[in-house]
C-alpha cells in the first residue's frame, strides 16, 4: 500500500511539474506589487549601441513614469530567438519585447503577441508617422502589432576604409556613379600573398547581403519575386539569373572578393572591414553606427553604392528592429505606452536611430534630417534612397528563405559549383517548397 | 529455522524484506522523491515530449488549440514527419546529407581515434613507472579542455594565412590547401577536407579517454600469459596481436560503443569550426536538430530527427555488442 501511495505522489508530482510551463498562471511577465509601482521587462538582443540607445530611453520612461519600472534584460542573438521561443511556452517573456519586424506577423499569427488598442494608434495614424516598409513588418491580417524602431537596408550603401584606398591609389571618397565604376575600383584594392587573397577589395558575400543584392536586382530590372498569388515565388527568370551572373563576373572575372575565403562563416563583410581585411563591405549603414561604438578608434566612412542595374534603385527592405507586447503581459497599458514612447516620440526615435546608427522608420526624422546627420552623418547616403524601397513582403520565413535557400546558391554560384541559371532554379524550387510546407 | 523467525513479530516484516526500521523508510523515500522528480521533469519528460512532437507540425511560435500547445495550428500528422525524411525536399535532402555526415565522422573517428590509441597505450604501458604519470596527464589535457575553446584554438591552427598547418606545408616546400574549412571543393582521399579539419580536432580532443581506458585495461591483462609467450618465442608484434588485442576485445567494445556514441552527439565542435560548411559538408545531425528546433522553430522536424539519431546510436550500439561480445574472462 505504501509502495503504491509513493509511486502515486511520485507521478502526480511528474504530471504537475510537466503540465506547469503550459499554464497561464505560471506567467510572471508584469509584476504589480502591493507598493502600486508596475514592473515591466523589456527583453532584447545584445548589439552595444542597441543597448546603449534602450537603456537611455528607458531612463528617460521610468523618469516620467516613477509608477512604472523597467527591467531590461538582453540576451546574444542566437540565444535570443531560443530564449523568446521557450518562454513564450512557458508564458514567461517579457511585457515588451525588441523584436525584427519581419518576424513579427508568424509570431502574431501564432497568437503569441498583443494587438495594438486603437487608443494607443490605429493603422491608419501609424501610416501617417511612419514609413511604409518598416510599419508594414508589424501589420498581420488587418491588425497592427508593434511599432518600428529603424527602416532597416541592407543595401545602397557600403562602409570604405581610406587608408586602404589610399594606399592602393584608388580615388577617396569613392564616387561610384554606376557598377562599371565600382567593379573597375574594387578590382584594384584586394591584396594577395601569393594567389592567396588576403584582403577583399569589396566584400559583399555576406548572408544578408547576397538575398538582397538579388532582390534589388530583380526589382531594378522590373521584375517580380513574387508569384501571381503574392505568396509562392518566382525565381526562374530571366532578372534573376542576369543578378546573379552580375555577382559572380564580380567575383570569378574582377575578383573583388574570394568567395572561398570571404563568406558568411568565415570573413563576413562585417568582420572583415573592422579587422581591416576588406577595403570595402557591403553592409547596412547599421553597421556604421556600430562600428562606430565597438572600433571608436578605425578611421571609416559610409557611402552609397550605385543601382545594380540602370539608373534608379528599387530595391526590397525589411521592416528592421521595433517593439511589441507579449499577448501574456499583464500589464498590456503600461507596456503599449512603453512602445509608443521608445518608437513613435520623435525626440526618443531620433536618440535611437543616431546611437544606433539606424536609419529612422519615422517620416519626421528624414523630412527634417539636420538633427539626426548632427550626430549621425554617415545615414545621409542612405536617406535619399528610402523613397526607393519597397516592403519585402510576406516571405513565408525570412530567415529560411534568406540563409537557407537565397545565401547558399547564390554562393555556390559565387564559387562556380553551381551557374547562375541553376542557382536560380535551386532557389525558386526551394523557395515555393518552403511555402508549401508552411502550416 | 522457524516461520516466525523469518517473518518476525506480527507487523514487522517489512523489517525483514528491506533492513529498514519504519523511521528510516520515511528518510529513504524523502531521499529518492526529490531525485525521481529531478530525473522525471528534466529527464523523463523532455524524453516523452520529444516522441510527442514528432508526431506534430509543432512550432513554438504557434499557439495550440490543445493541452501543452498541441493541436489546431500545431496539428498532428501521425508519420509524417518520418515519411517525409524519405522525400525529395530540401529538408528531407538536408537530413540525409547530415545523416551521411554523421555517420562518416563517427566512423572516420572511431578508426582514426583506435588507431592512434591502441599503439600510444601500449607505448605509454611500456615506459617508466614514473614516466606514465606525466604521459597520462599531458595526453588526458585535451579532453578537459573547453571544446568551444578547442574549436578556437583549431580553426586558427587551420586558418589558411596565419594557420601553423599551412605555414608548416610551406616551409617544407609543399602548397598547402587554399582553405582546410571553407573550399567546397577540397578533399582528401574523398573525403572534405572540412570534415577532415574537423576529425583531426575532435579526435585531438577526445583521444585521451580511450588512451586512459587502454592503459587501464593493459594493465590488467596478467603478466603470466605474457611471459608464457615469451617464453614460447614470440616477438612484439606477436604478442600484441595474439594476446595483448584479443584480451583487450571487452574493453574494445567499450571503448568502440562510447566513442561512436559521443561521436553521433558532437555539436559545438562543428558549430564553431565550420557551422556545416562548406556547403554542408560538416553539417551533422545535431546541428539539423539545432537548426529546424531554435533558428527555424521546426519543433517537430526537429524531434523526429532526433529520434532518428536515437535509433542511429541504439542501432550501431547494438550491432558492436553482438560483433565484439566475448564470454569469457581472465
Amino acid at each position: 500500500m505504501q509502495r503504491k501511495l509513493v509511486v502515486l505522489m511520485v507521478v502526480v508530482a511528474l504530471l504537475v511539474a510537466a503540465c506547469a510551463p503550459g499554464a497561464p498562471a505560471a506567467a510572471p511577465s508584469g509584476e504589480q506589487p502591493a507598493t502600486g509601482k508596475i514592473t515591466l521587462r523589456l527583453w532584447s538582443h545584445q548589439n552595444t549601441a542597441f543597448i546603449q540607445a534602450n537603456e537611455a530611453i528607458i531612463a528617460k520612461f521610468m523618469e516620467q513614469n516613477p509608477d512604472i519600472e523597467v527591467k531590461y534584460e538582453q540576451f546574444a542573438y542566437d540565444q535570443f530567438i531560443q530564449a523568446l521561443q521557450t518562454s513564450m511556452q512557458a508564458g514567461t517573456e517579457a511585457d515588451v519585447i525588441e523584436m525584427f519586424g519581419t518576424w513579427v506577423c508568424s509570431y502574431a499569427q501564432g497568437g503569441r503577441l498583443a494587438e495594438m488598442p486603437m487608443n494607443i494608434m490605429s493603422y491608419a495614424e501609424a501610416e501617417e508617422l511612419f514609413f511604409e516598409a518598416p510599419l508594414n513588418g508589424y501589420y498581420c491580417d488587418g491588425k497592427l502589432y508593434g511599432l518600428p524602431n529603424e527602416f532597416n537596408l541592407e543595401v545602397g550603401g557600403a562602409l570604405v576604409n581610406p587608408a586602404l584606398f589610399e594606399g592602393k591609389g584608388v580615388p577617396y571618397p569613392p564616387v561610384w556613379s554606376d557598377m562599371d565604376t565600382l567593379r573597375e575600383q574594387a578590382s584594384r584594392l584586394p591584396e594577395f600573398d601569393g594567389d592567396t587573397m588576403v584582403r577583399a577589395g569589396f566584400n559583399f558575400v555576406g548572408g544578408d547581403g547576397l538575398p538582397f543584392l538579388l532582390l534589388q536586382g530583380i526589382l531594378e530590372q522590373g521584375g517580380s519575386y513574387f508569384a501571381e498569388d503574392g505568396v509562392h515565388f518566382n525565381f526562374d527568370t530571366p532578372e534573376a539569373v542576369a543578378t546573379i551572373q552580375l555577382l559572380t563576373d564580380m567575383v570569378q572575372k574582377d575578383k573583388v572578393v574570394d568567395p572561398i575565403l570571404f563568406n558568411a562563416d568565415s570573413n563576413d563583410p562585417w568582420g572583415s572591414f573592422f579587422a581591416g581585411n576588406a577595403a570595402a563591405s557591403f553592409i547596412g549603414s547599421w553597421a556604421a553606427g556600430a562600428g562606430r561604438v565597438d572600433y571608436p578608434d578605425l578611421a571609416f566612412d559610409y557611402v552609397n553604392t550605385p543601382p545594380l542595374f540602370g539608373d534608379e534603385y528599387n530595391f526590397a527592405a525589411d521592416s528592421g528592429w521595433g517593439k511589441v507586447v507579449s499577448a501574456n503581459s499583464r500589464n498590456q497599458e503600461a507596456a503599449w505606452k512603453l512602445v509608443e514612447f521608445m518608437t513613435a516620440e520623435q525626440a526618443n526615435a531620433l536618440a535611437f536611430n543616431t546611437t544606433t546608427g539606424t536609419i529612422p522608420a519615422l517620416k519626421a526624422l528624414v523630412e527634417n534630417p539636420e538633427a539626426l546627420l548632427a550626430d549621425a552623418p554617415w545615414v545621409e547616403p542612405t536617406l535619399k534612397l528610402l523613397p526607393h524601397g519597397h516592403y519585402i513582403g510576406d516571405l513565408t520565413d525570412r530567415d529560411k528563405l534568406f540563409y537557407e535557400i537565397i545565401y547558399p546558391a547564390v554562393l555556390q554560384s559565387l564559387q562556380g559549383s553551381m551557374t547562375p541559371e541553376q542557382a536560380a532554379q535551386t532557389i525558386h524550387a526551394q523557395a515555393n517548397e518552403m511555402v508549401d510546407a508552411a502550416p | 529455522m522457524t516461520r516466525a523467525a523469518i517473518v518476525g513479530r506480527a507487523g514487522e516484516p517489512r523489517k525483514e524484506r528491506t533492513g529498514l526500521r519504519p523511521g528510516q523508510h520515511a528518510f529513504v523515500w524523502g531521499s529518492l522523491i526529490p531525485i525521481f522528480l529531478y530525473l522525471g521533469v528534466f529527464a523523463l519528460f523532455p524524453m516523452i515530449w520529444v516522441v510527442v512532437l514528432s508526431f506534430f507540425n509543432y512550432s513554438p511560435v504557434r499557439v495550440g488549440d490543445g493541452p501543452l500547445g498541441l493541436g489546431g495550428r500545431n496539428p498532428f500528422i501521425g508519420f509524417g514527419n518520418f515519411v517525409a525524411m524519405f522525400g525529395t525536399t530540401q529538408a528531407a535532402q538536408l537530413f540525409r546529407t547530415a545523416m551521411m555526415n554523421t555517420l562518416l565522422f563517427a566512423v572516420l573517428v572511431l578508426v582514426v581515434n583506435l588507431a592512434i590509441t591502441l599503439p600510444l597505450a601500449v607505448l605509454v604501458e611500456s615506459v617508466h613507472e614514473r614516466l606514465k604519470g606525466f604521459f597520462r596527464a599531458i595526453y588526458f589535457l585535451p579532453t578537459v579542455s573547453s571544446a568551444v575553446a578547442v574549436a578556437i584554438m583549431w580553426g586558427y591552427v587551420f586558418h589558411p594565412q596565419q594557420g601553423l598547418i599551412n605555414n608548416l606545408i610551406k616551409l617544407v616546400g609543399l602548397t598547402p590547401p587554399r582553405s582546410w574549412l571553407t573550399d567546397p571543393n577540397a578533399f582528401f582521399l574523398g573525403v572534405p577536407l572540412a570534415m577532415v579539419a574537423v576529425i583531426i580536432a575532435y579526435v585531438w580532443m577526445d583521444f585521451g579517454y580511450n588512451l586512459v581506458i587502454f592503459i587501464a585495461a593493459l594493465q590488467g591483462i596478467p603478466r603470466e600469459i605474457r611471459d608464457a609467450a615469451h617464453i614460447d618465442g614470440a616477438t612484439g608484434w606477436a604478442e600484441f596481436r595474439r594476446i595483448t588485442v584479443p584480451l583487450l576485445r571487452p574493453t574494445l567494445l567499450l571503448v568502440c560503443t562510447l566513442t561512436m556514441i559521443s561521436s553521433f552527439q558532437v555539436f559545438v565542435i562543428f558549430q564553431v569550426m565550420t557551422s556545416g560548411g562548406p556547403q554542408n559538408q560538416t553539417r551533422s545531425l545535431t546541428m539539423e536538430i539545432y537548426e529546424n528546433a531554435f533558428r527555424y522553430q521546426a519543433m517537430g522536424w526537429a524531434s523526429s530527427i532526433s529520434l532518428v539519431l536515437f535509433a542511429m546510436v541504439l542501432l550501431v550500439t547494438l550491432v558492436q555488442f553482438r560483433v565484439l561480445r566475448t564470454d569469457w574472462e581472465y
